[in-house]
């Protein structure tokens, strides 16, 4: 299974990345759009001491970031694990918190935490923590259950059976959060530098938009991209070191569908009820002064009771509709994008190479430096916005594809050798059926990353919907709108999530029963 | 690292506190520690600031002040009301925003004269006066079509016939052709246009009739009324650090540059700022009364442009006792 690593496609990747990048620039040369290779590297070389500093400082954030998150998301796994009854409400608190726009959230952790780099930290961790849980849960279940048989016969309970057998399974799944992770919390650490950071990459990457310098921005995206792309090959380089077993044959008994009805309708009353406590003890807290940390009591009080509740209501209708637009085409877009190129790079192994460095690059280069590049090929409308969505959400899906699609039963593929099966068949009868986990995995973290990227797009570029909206809102200390606008986009990555995970139970009951089996 | 440890520099630090001890000034006072919390990066928009710190000016007064940076993410508001800043700098609209919203600040002063609001556009494609936006193409973020209404009402222009782009804040829009004018600062995206040789103008929207303070500092009642010394030493030190500015620009863009080195600073682009930012804050009125000064008149003016943006404000939104302590 595992081919031996050559140098020369990745440099060949890398070398066609830069061609590409070098005729962009002379195509658009004097539009004050792209700056080249040799015009970013003299930046560089002029700058090193200012981009040398600023680098530093945003990696060192990003990084610690990246700990923080990744192992709330790995101790948040085994709690699920280690107390089944807790999964649901765990899974959901993490979702309603990743859901948390950072135009809400950021300026509210500068309050809390002061001048300094929390608020980039906690961002950066934010950013991470739920792309790695997601992976981590649906790997933990990748087990045969002969082998927690195996465990119960000798009369352990649940700890040895996370210790000895599900930590392993859940090895490939984890290692696909991580390099998921990696742009992520690069990107996490430089737009939490916008909440008054005294330095870093993104504190740069402003200035240097507004001052039309273009070597620089271009400089500042080469060297994000570069991180991200040393990060992510790093995680690749171990995991390809850790895992050497091929996968196992996972058979698991089909089972007759979830708990009591009492209990599917308690359930969600249940995380409603904590959320609302969780939120109600985080705006007592010392600092959290009620001009802008609103309680549940005011955003309702807001939208019911009162003067203008109506045209309250009727704004975040609007924006709501106007966000909706995109959103659904973009999620597809990214998802049909990323599980089509893993198949792809599984079918034709050579274009991975070629394929891998663009993906980590569009994923990681702020989307301030590509807007303007996107709006001149794409336009300001529907097919600009669509495509940064889908550039946001296509990335975790190929990832998680790419890690699901390796995860085929070695013994299986044996079988398929045997018979001089050609790669297309063993594509459709054995590699397909055992990435559809991981692709559901990719579809459930993708909801609220895609409603995340939507509203990051109308905050920086399309100045609509809901992004907008509580921008607009926070600017002008409309602070019941913000959190208005916060529930309703919690809601909805809510409500979406729990459509595609009713979708991921039909199929996955007949496909991977070990993944709804409690 | 909690424990104290006994380092040489400590050491040092502690013989040089005791030697200079008993000749300073204050013995028995400690500075106040106090924050100003800036409404955008540093940069030579806040450089009296600067040279208030720089020059000790605050030091004197007993003030230890931290210059907070702002950023798009960071409202100046809510560090104000939660008391983390003693002072903030907004601006008018916001303000009055913010009071509508039950937020208790008073403007305590006014650092832009002249709303710094303009219409950028290209030499070969010029909009000189509001009757030339007519028929044309603005980029701007659309959380600011008040302000172009508001403009447009002020001399009676056809806001229908003006197509708005939403655009990021750059210039890059109008530098491609896509806009033939953006909504922008002064002091920030015609300033580096400039400095990349690109031929622009602009119209300041002060001057046609858009009076919206601006660079105003905010703070709240009970710290007017609980911390007034605090308040008077800052504004004072405010005073001092832009009437050095006005002195010499580029010296207080070269003093910005140079202390902050991480912020990624052009000095030709801070000159140039600095000089732009000139007409906008000194007036007749400030050469007469002193920095940051407002009269009953320019704040009926800035009543009537609010009352046009949606915002309905009265005098006491304005407090001039403190200037009035500064410069009496």
């Amino acid at each position: 299974m595992m081919r031996a690593v050559a140098v020369g496609p990745p440099l060949l990747g890398g070398g066609v990345l830069i061609l590409g990048w070098v005729a962009l620039a002379a195509a658009l040369q004097g539009g004050h759009l792209v700056a080249g290779p040799a015009e970013v590297a003299g930046w560089i070389t002029t700058n090193p001491g200012l981009i040398g500093r600023a680098l530093g400082a945003t990696l060192a954030n990003a990084a610690l970031g990246f700990l923080a998150g990744n192992l709330v998301a790995v101790a948040l796994a085994a709690v699920a694990m280690i107390w089944p009854r807790l999964l649901n409400l765990v899974s959901g608190l993490a979702l309603v918190v990743f859901c948390l726009p950072l135009i809400a959230t950021g300026p509210i952790l500068r309050v809390l935490m002061g001048p300094g780099d929390g608020p980039q930290i906690v961002l950066a961790a934010l950013a991470v923590y739920y792309t790695t849980l997601i992976p981590l849960l649906t790997g933990l279940r990748a087990t045969p259950a002969v082998w927690l048989d195996l465990v119960h016969s000798y009369g352990r309970g649940r700890w040895s059976e996370l210790i000895h057998v599900r930590a392993r399974a859940a090895l490939p799944y984890l290692f696909a959060g991580l390099q998921i992770a990696a742009p992520a919390a690069f990107l996490g650490a430089m737009v939490g530098e916008f909440t008054g950071a005294e330095r870093g990459m993104g504190v740069l990457t402003i200035r240097f938009m507004r001052a039309l310098d273009v070597p620089a921005l271009w400089a500042i995206a080469a060297l994000a991209a570069a991180v991200s792309m040393a990060v992510y090959a790093a995680i690749g380089a171990l995991a390809r070191a850790v895992l050497h077993d091929r996968p196992p044959v996972i058979l698991a008994p089909p089972r007759v569908m979830g708990g009591s009805r009492p209990e599917r309708v308690m359930q969600p009353i249940l995380l409603v009820a904590v959320v609302l406590v969780l939120w109600w003890g985080a705006m007592a807290l010392p600092g959290m002064n009620p001009f802008f940390a609103k309680s549940p009591l005011d955003v309702m009080a807001a939208l019911t009771t009162a003067p203008q509740a109506a045209a309250t209501r009727d704004t975040l209708w609007t924006a709501l509709a106007e966000t909706a637009v995109f959103l659904l085409p973009g999620y597809l877009a990214g998802l049909i994008l990323g599980a089509g190129l893993a198949v792809a790079l599984v079918i034709v192994p050579n274009l991975s190479a070629l394929v891998m460095p663009i993906a980590v690059a569009l994923r990681s280069v702020p989307i301030v430096t590509t807007a303007p590049l996107i709006v001149l090929f794409l336009g300001r409308g529907a097919l600009g916005t669509i495509s940064l969505v889908a550039v946001m959400v296509f990335f975790p899906t190929l990832v998680a594809c790419l890690h699901g699609l390796r995860q085929a039963p070695g013994q299986i593929l044996d079988v398929f050798h045997t018979y001089a099966a050609g790669r297309l068949r063993q594509m459709a009868h054995v590699r397909l059926p055992a990435m559809l986990p991981a692709l559901f995995a990719a579809a459930r973290m993708s909801v609220p990353a895609a409603i995340l990227a939507v509203t990051v797009v109308e905050w920086l570029t399309t100045g609509r919907g809901l992004g907008s909206l509580m921008a607009l809102s926070a600017s002008v200390s409309d602070y019941n709108m913000l959190w208005a606008a916060v529930v309703v986009v919690t809601t909805i990555s809510a409500v979406c999530y729990a459509g595609v995970a009713a979708v991921e139970r039909r199929i996955l009951s007949i496909y991977a029963p070990e993944q709804v089996r409690r | 690292m909690s424990s104290p440890t006994l380092t040489r520099r400590g050491l040092l630090a502690a013989a040089t506190g005791l030697a200079v001890l008993p000749f300073a000034r204050r013995p028995a006072l400690a500075a106040t520690p106090v924050s100003l919390q800036l409404s955008w990066l540093h940069s030579v928009q806040f450089a009296g600031s600067y040279l208030a710190q720089k020059n000790g000016w605050w030091q004197d007064a007993g003030l230890d002040v931290s210059l907070l940076q702002g950023g798009p993410n960071a409202p100046v508001e809510p560090p104000v009301v939660s008391g983390t800043a003693l002072v903030g700098i907004s601006a008018a609209d916001y303000t009055a925003a913010a009071v509508a919203q039950g937020a208790n600040f008073k403007i305590i002063g006014v650092a832009m004269q002249k709303n710094p609001f303009a219409i950028a556009s290209l030499a070969d494609n010029p909009v000189a006066t509001p009757a030339d936006l007519e028929g044309r193409k603005i980029g701007m973020a659309l959380a600011n079509t008040p302000v172009l209404q508001a403009l447009c009402t002020l001399n009676d222009v056809d806001f229908d016939a003006i197509q708005i782009v939403p655009t990021q804040y750059s210039a890059q829009p109008l530098v491609s052709g896509e806009v033939d004018c953006l909504l922008c600062w002064e002091t920030d995206l015609p300033v580096a246009m400039a400095i990349n040789g690109i031929d622009a103008r602009t119209m300041l929207m002060a001057d046609h009739g858009y009076a919206v303070h601006s660079q105003t500092y905010i703070a709240t009642e009970e710290s007017l009324r609980d911390h007034r010394a605090e308040l008077v030493a800052l504004m004072s030190g405010e005073a001092r650090g832009w009437d050095a500015y006005r002195g010499d620009t580029d010296a207080a863009a070269e003093l910005t540059v140079q202390m902050f080195p991480d912020a990624g600073l052009d000095l030709p682009t801070q000159k140039l700022q600095a000089e732009r930012q000139v007409p906008l804050m000194f007036s007749d009125l400030t050469d007469q009364h002193g920095f940051g000064w407002f009269s009953d008149d320019s704040v009926q003016a800035n009543i009537e442009t609010l009352a046009l943006l949606g915002r309905e404000v009265t005098p006491q939104l304005w407090d001039r006792s403190i200037l009035e302590e500064v410069h009496g």
